[in-house]
């Protein structure tokens, strides 16, 4: 499968600024080439041109010994699912049936899609909140492809994208966060609320309609022309704030006022992730992110963030087979699932 | 100021407003150029023939629509309007007039700043330049200034062929 199973990359492996509210940071460009038709509408032949097209500019940049080209096979069901749980690849482009390719830098930390709903899609990913490396990696990425490719841009518009939704920077960016105190508080809604307010997108982790699950979050910007990238990046860096303020204050009067309720919660979450033979993925995130809070609260003590961010990726489903090497029906994967957790968690 | 609904340029003298069988309203301004030329003279002449204005109005509308084409990838508005996605580059030229009210909806702008590319914003610069180099040639010959024209026209062919 190539990249390393046993461990997810850079940004989620280390710790970053914010970590204890702040699990990532997520900056993506969508790109097209002048002159072929976007993805949605190429004729026979199109799509395998712009593929080559930009492996040969990866190649003109000196970019492709560091990472990994990966093409059609194991971009589609079920094999492409370990990208979409690792956050390197969309859901809809594993679902797409153009001829397609992914590039994944050794470290995990730059993705591109090539033939998403756009040409490119050039995406950084950064531990914690930190659009300083996640924009610094795409936008630089992104400069040196422009010396080779011809994008399609318009001074009205901006870079030219399939959607509207996209137009003008082209950028979206997304903080992921895990707000567990404000759900107990039910501050949630209030908070939310006020993103939306600012025209912030709020989602589950997984994107476009998935539900929020182990209450983690991604907020992102909806607004991509008439904004700057500082400026687009400036609002949702000063949300971003106030949320991990908001949630710590939270935190802090749950641990003043309800301690042994907090404490019993993270516990027993443990205790069955300790215990436990059989364990579905959606539960496994639910206890894990509970645990997770435990680590940073300082209740737990033996384990550390990273360690436990980096299960909520490795108990998903796809990964844990290419992780266990073996193709498991439902029912065994919540089997081997309980066994390695249990592995991980008992010391 | 509400324009006349036919012609798009002339400030409408008066709207006629007609309700159909079901009760739905209608509306059409109408200028008094237009309504002139098509041989209304009176309230009551427009108030009569409204339906036939406003069928005019219907086929112009239509045939907007269904007319243009992306010549590039052959797209119709129609077309995007059913898939939510455009086409191509030249899609943004070719409906861009339909498209900027779409696009201040989502962004509240119809103004891209930020990031360029390099050879964009050269191509830009090298278009705002043959413009200027016209705007002073066409000045030169008002001034009958035949000489600089000539240098001017010289300069304008030389920024032409770098395009």
């Amino acid at each position: 499968m190539g990249l390393v199973p046993e461990k997810v990359g850079a940004w989620l492996s280390q710790s970053g600024p914010e970590n204890d509210v702040v699990i990532s940071t997520r900056v993506r460009l969508a790109r097209n080439i002048e002159d072929v038709p976007f993805p949605g509408r190429m004729k026979p032949g199109d799509a395998e041109l712009v593929l080559e097209t930009i492996r040969w500019a990866f190649g003109e940049i000196g970019y492709l010994n560091k990472g990994q080209f990966f093409e059609d096979g194991m971009l589609t069901e079920p094999d492409g699912q370990y990208f979409v749980e690792r956050h390197l690849a969309s859901p809809d482009f594993i679902a797409s049936k153009n001829r397609k390719g992914l590039f994944v830098s050794s470290d995990e930390r730059v993705s591109v899609m090539v033939n998403e709903e756009d040409h490119l899609r050039v995406q950084a990913l950064a531990a914690g909140l930190d659009f300083t490396t996640a924009f610094g990696l795409a936008s630089e990425l992104d400069e040196q492809l422009e010396k080779q490719l011809t994008y399609a841009y318009s001074e009205e518009f901006g870079f030219l994208t399939a959607c509207p939704t996209n137009l003008g920077t082209g950028m979206r960016i997304s903080v992921f966060l895990h707000l567990p105190a404000l759900v107990l508080t039910r501050e949630i809604d209030k908070v939310l609320r006020g993103a939306y307010a600012v025209g912030l997108v709020v989602r589950g982790i997984y994107g476009e309609g998935s539900e929020t699950k182990g209450n983690l979050f991604q907020i992102s910007n909806q607004r991509t022309l008439g904004q700057s990238e500082a400026e687009i990046i400036e609002v949702l860096m000063n949300v971003s704030r106030q949320i991990i303020d908001y949630e710590r204050k939270a935190r802090e009067y749950l641990m003043h006022n309800l301690r042994v309720e907090i404490e019993d919660k993270v516990f027993r979450s443990l205790g069955i992730l300790r215990g436990a033979r059989i364990i579905s993925s959606e539960e496994a995130t639910n206890l894990l992110a509970t645990v997770r809070l435990g680590v940073v609260l300082g209740i737990i003590n033996e384990l550390n963030v990273s360690e436990v961010s980096q299960l909520l990726v490795l108990i998903r489903p796809a990964n844990l087979q290419v992780l266990l090497g073996e193709k498991l029906s439902a029912v065994e994967r919540d089997e081997r699932r309980a066994t390695f957790i249990r592995q991980k968690l008992v010391k | 100021m509400r324009l006349c609904d036919l012609c798009g340029k002339r400030e409408a003298a008066l709207t006629v407003r007609q309700l159909d069988k079901e009760g739905k309203a209608t509306e059409l301004a109408i200028c008094a150029e237009c309504a002139r030329k098509r041989g209304f003279t009176s309230v009551e002449d427009l108030k009569q023939n409204a339906h036939e204005i406003l069928a005019e109005l219907k086929a112009k509308i239509g045939e907007k629509d269904k007319e243009v084409v992306c010549p590039s990838c052959k797209m119709s508005f129609a077309d995007f309007k059913k898939l939510g996605r455009l086409g191509c580059a030249e899609c943004y030229r070719t409906f861009a007039e339909q498209l900027r009210p779409l696009v201040r909806r989502l962004h509240s702008s119809v103004q891209h700043v930020g990031k360029s590319p390099q050879q964009g914003r050269k191509r830009a610069q090298e278009r705002l330049e043959v413009e200027r180099l016209r705007a002073e040639l066409e000045q030169a010959i008002r001034d009958e200034d035949y000489e600089r024209a000539a240098s001017l026209r010289d300069r304008l062919k030389r920024a032409g062929a770098g395009e």
